[in-house]
């Protein structure tokens, strides 16, 4: 029952071709999808089956407990036997007996009470999040004073003032006051969902409230629904046993707290009779166990993130070191990255998914290389494999290749050697800077833990060069008392580039830092991000899925399809004369500023299956100049006047 | 400090509610629990204390609902809480006060003890994903934490103290010693606090191992996280300031949530332990039909519970700028 050996379940994740989304929750769980989720879940299957158990006892007590549990026909406090499996009470009744017929009166009241506390919680969760306004202000209070109502004592209270509560008084308090932990999760839930365009669609199509509520909102939120049963009916096990055990339900019923109450009225465990003791705790732990083992793999099923991916390593074989090379003089003047035939797999179910595939490329000192394709086509996952981020706690993995920065390998640096390298010599700016940044941190904290974890700067000293940065990317540096939430977009783009020119690094690995801004914000910072490359002289790779903004600011262009490289050609060269179709179709995409009215034509088809890739040439099902020739065998990468480009149509001239 | 405001106006109304509900729930009870309440007491004290009771109570024959739930407001805000019949005559607030003590020790240090400990080992257990203490916590924290308290408490008693004889087996101190502040006592007191402390901490603490772990596991997938290694900085301080300060917000509204079910299985544990704290007493007035001193000792209890919380807020408030911020 290890969660590491949970892997195998993990089917409703789709494979990832680039970093996929981490914690994806199960939009559209429908009963089918989930239960075959739960099929899979070990923990899942060990809580049906121990509840499985617990039913068909309760259902058939009188078949499999051999005597009636309340008569007292037999000696007390007998020890175990043939005759009596777990031994008799002090008062000559069958423990064995008295346990199994106990099973119904507890089973009833967690599934009683589970359901009356589903019914409340999703009626108060989902009116409150779906309806708004003052409703929702008010429904959200009661939840909440609910919520923090110490219920137990309160529940003894009730019991206190009405001595001969019976069966269903008991069930209703516990259901009226079970509800709220469940309806503030659905209220969350279904504000989250109220915005999405599924639920505005079927508003613009003037959907009753109602029908939007339960055929629109409920399905979507099945998983949320089942885990508020079952936290509902496990907390409903363990505060009814409480009750019985001190006595405040009726003694003469036969479950397994009041038989706790008898047992240790008659200090069953010192008395010779442990089992008494032992044998209703062990089925209440073992009945709250079912549902919270079922609770916890719900909570799996729906955020895969919990699961663990177990990597198959058998497939997924790490690159192997190549035999040390004596370290080239290349350091100051050779190429500041070199990456050689570099592989990146991920670790699916379906077996290992290659989403980068024997990658080459070189970059000069001071020089700005974008990287363009659709998104899934492995640019991304390219960056991160070049700066080392790969792996855990996120998937994929270098399966081969070498990534020579400066002339090191990075790929055969273990975390303490590339901690060096990091930031000092390589940094990274991420897409949108309100993930990336530390939300309960300060700029300044932000900056001072680089500049701590790699220079012996005194405080003094790591302020000035804080300010320094920020004044270089145009933010006034009082802002490095600020949080990252305090500070608007543009300006949280521009703190984190800042960010990474602490120590003026020679390569600034950038993944789309714009694509959070607007386009006027985005022209902006690319001229800025250029000014500083050109008067700082590092060296800039930077994925995006948009050629014309890199149009004026990158010095070559490498397009990626598919995992592979597709063309690498000068920018000016690529942007005049696309050889790749796929180029051509990324550029009949974009509208040129310059140029005559053409028709915009985009690609048809999406991106392959990168566990099934076509063979040949990847991007044959959607090329309009097809050739049998093209999916007969790989295609090489052919070198067309200084370019280099994976299509047959340029074989001739290579 | 809107935040804590918004959160301490949120205490007020609890409060209310719980005095509410105290002043109602034996008015609705069939057969006016209130007043089958005044006729206990009648015979038992005088007349003089009976009315003193009455008042404290709201139970007046002569005023109306209304008048009688103003009245009972106003003897609460006074700390009026009547007369305690099974320690007649003190007053419910003097026993209250001297229960109070030994729960806060027992309880509150085990509670905050559990949510420490819990929290640094869902922490751990994250960060080293896929290892032994992540393989083997998990699944064993599902089952202790559906355990029921006192049923532990019943087993803990059996083993260490009738079968092995270590420890005592109930009981706050022992009985010869006198309540003071000596070194002697505080060392018995301290032995009589291990079995029930235990028991309390291996129950509860499976709850915020799971959670930590679950919300650390989240966090370790942000961006920040990548950045954090991006920046090249120490495993410890990633693991510290980038995942556990994140991780650790969800949890301490998680533990606001979760202490109804910690006060519960206390109530219960000192009840075993026969523990001289509120739980216990709060079943001592239950079975004795003490009323006022139930009363008072759930309103006590929810008090506890609040302050609780609103701890927990503050600390969310110091390690979460973004709830500092005017909205």
């Amino acid at each position: 029952m290890s969660a590491t050996s949970l892997g195998a379940t993990d089917q409703l994740a789709t494979p990832p071709t680039g970093p996929a989304p981490l914690v994806e929750t199960v939009r559209h769980g429908r009963w089918s999808d989930l239960w075959r989720a739960i099929s899979r879940n070990k923990k899942a299957v060990a809580g049906v089956l121990l509840l499985l158990v617990f039913i068909v006892l309760s259902i058939f007590p009188g078949q499999i407990a051999p005597y009636d549990g309340q008569a007292e026909i037999f000696q007390p406090a007998l020890g175990v036997s043939r005759h009596h499996l777990l031994g008799t009470t002090a008062y000559g009744q069958d423990i064995f007996s008295q346990v199994v017929w106990g099973t119904r009166l507890s089973l009833m009241i967690a599934l009683a009470v589970g359901g009356l506390a589903t019914v409340l919680a999703v009626l108060v969760g989902v009116s409150a999040g779906y309806l708004g306004g003052a409703t929702d202000g008010f429904l959200s209070l009661v939840t909440d004073v609910i919520l923090v109502l110490p219920i137990f004592p309160l529940i003894i209270v009730i019991a206190a003032y009405e001595k001969n509560a019976g069966l269903l008084t008991l069930i209703v308090v516990l259901g009226v006051l079970g509800w709220s932990y469940g309806a503030r999760q659905l209220r969350s839930q279904t504000l989250s969902l109220r915005t999405r365009d599924f639920l505005e669609s079927a508003r613009v199509r003037g959907e009753r409230k109602s029908y939007v509520i339960l055929y629109e909102i409920l399905p979507t939120m099945t998983s949320l629904i089942v885990a508020t049963f079952l936290g509902a009916a496990l907390y409903a096990v363990l505060t009814a046993a409480g009750l019985q055990f001190i006595g405040l339900g009726d003694p003469n019923s036969q479950s397994w707290g009041t038989m706790l109450y008898w047992a240790e009225n008659n200090e069953a465990l010192s008395a010779g009779m442990p089992l008494w003791a032992i044998a209703p705790g062990v089925c209440i732990a073992l009945l709250g166990a079912a549902f919270a083992l079922l609770n916890y793999a719900f909570d799996e099923v729906s955020s895969p993130a919990l699961r663990v991916r177990k990597l198959e390593r058998t497939k997924l074989q790490k690159a192997k070191p190549t035999p040390a090379q004596p370290a080239p003089s290349e350091t100051t003047g050779g190429p500041v990255l070199k990456v050689e035939d570099l592989s990146v797999a991920y670790a699916t179910d379906a077996g290992p998914v290659i989403a980068v595939d024997h990658v080459d490329l070189e970059l000069g000192r001071g020089e700005f290389l974008a990287i363009v394709g659709e998104s899934g086509c492995g640019k991304s996952t390219l960056l991160y494999a070049i700066a080392r981020l790969l792996g855990s706690p996120l998937p994929g993995e270098i399966v081969g290749g070498r990534v020579l920065f400066n002339g090191r390998d990075l790929v055969h640096l273990d975390e303490k050697e590339l901690r060096r390298v990091r930031w000092r010599d390589l940094s990274v700016v991420m897409q949108s800077a309100m993930n990336a940044l530390n939300p309960v941190l300060t700029v300044y904290q932000q900056m001072e833990d680089a500049c701590r974890a790699h220079a012996n700067w005194s405080k003094a000293e790591i302020e000035v060069r804080s300010r320094e940065v920020l004044r270089l990317v145009s933010i006034d540096p009082v802002h490095l008392n600020s949080y990252p939430h305090q500070l608007s977009g543009g300006m949280r783009q521009r703190a984190m580039i800042a960010m990474a020119l602490l120590f003026t690094p020679d390569l600034v690995i950038m993944d789309e830092p714009t694509s959070a801004l607007d386009v006027v914000a985005q022209r902006s910072l690319m001229v800025q991000i250029k000014e500083l490359q050109e008067q700082l002289r590092f060296a800039v790779v930077f994925v995006t899925h948009d050629m014309s903004l890199v149009s004026h600011f990158s010095d070559r262009l490498l397009v990626m399809y598919a995992g592979q490289v597709a063309e690498l050609s000068q920018t000016k060269e690529l942007f005049d004369r696309p050889l790749h179709p796929y180029s051509q179709g990324l550029l009949g995409a974009f509208p040129s500023i310059h140029g005559p009215k053409v028709r915009l034509v985009g690609i048809p088809g999406s991106p392959p299956d990168l566990a099934h890739p076509p063979a040949g040439c990847r991007f044959a099902p959607r090329c309009p100049h097809v050739e049998p020739r093209c999916t007969a065998a790989e295609v090489p990468l052919f070198s067309v006047n200084g370019s280099l480009v994976r299509c047959v149509l340029h074989e001739e001239v290579g | 400090m809107r935040f804590v405001l918004r959160r301490l106006g949120f205490f007020v109304v609890t409060l209310w509610a719980a005095i509410t509900l105290n002043f109602l729930i034996p008015r609705l009870m069939p057969g006016n629990a209130a007043l089958a309440m005044m006729a206990r007491y009648r015979g038992h004290i005088n007349p003089q204390a009976l009315h003193a009771i009455q008042i404290a109570f709201g139970v007046n024959n002569h005023q109306g609902l209304l008048a009688s739930y103003f009245a009972y407001l106003g003897n609460i805000f006074r700390g009026r809480f009547g007369v305690s019949l099974t320690f007649f005559p003190d007053a419910v607030t003097h026993d209250v006060l001297q229960a109070l003590p030994w729960t806060l020790a027992l309880v509150g240090v085990t509670t905050i003890l559990a949510f420490v400990l819990g929290t640094l080992i869902g922490l751990l257990a994250a960060w080293r994903r896929g290892g032994w203490l992540d393989g083997a916590l998990p699944p064993i924290f599902v089952i202790t934490s559906s355990f029921p308290y006192f049923w532990l408490a019943l087993l803990a008693i059996w083993l260490f103290a009738i079968k092995l004889g270590w420890l005592p087996q109930s009981g706050g101190y022992d009985i010869k010693d006198n309540v003071a502040w000596t070194w002697g006592f505080a060392g018995d007191a301290a032995k009589h606090a291990i079995l029930p402390a235990m028991t309390i901490l291996i129950t509860s603490i499976g709850a915020w191992i799971l959670t930590m772990r679950n919300n650390t596991i989240s966090v370790l997938a942000e961006d920040y996280i990548r950045m954090a290694r991006a920046k090249g900085l120490h495993p410890w301080r990633i693991m510290w300031t980038y995942a556990g300060r994140n991780a650790i917000l969800p949890n301490l509204v998680g533990f606001a949530m979760s202490l109804g079910f910690v006060v519960a299985g206390a109530i219960l544990v000192e009840y075993v332990f026969n523990y001289p704290g509120v739980g216990w007493m709060f079943l001592q007035s239950v079975e004795n039909q003490d009323y006022a001193l139930m009363q008072a000792l759930f309103l006590m209890i929810v008090v506890a519970v609040l302050t609780a919380i609103l701890a927990a807020d503050v600390a969310t408030v110091a390690l979460d700028p973004r709830t500092r911020d005017v909205r």
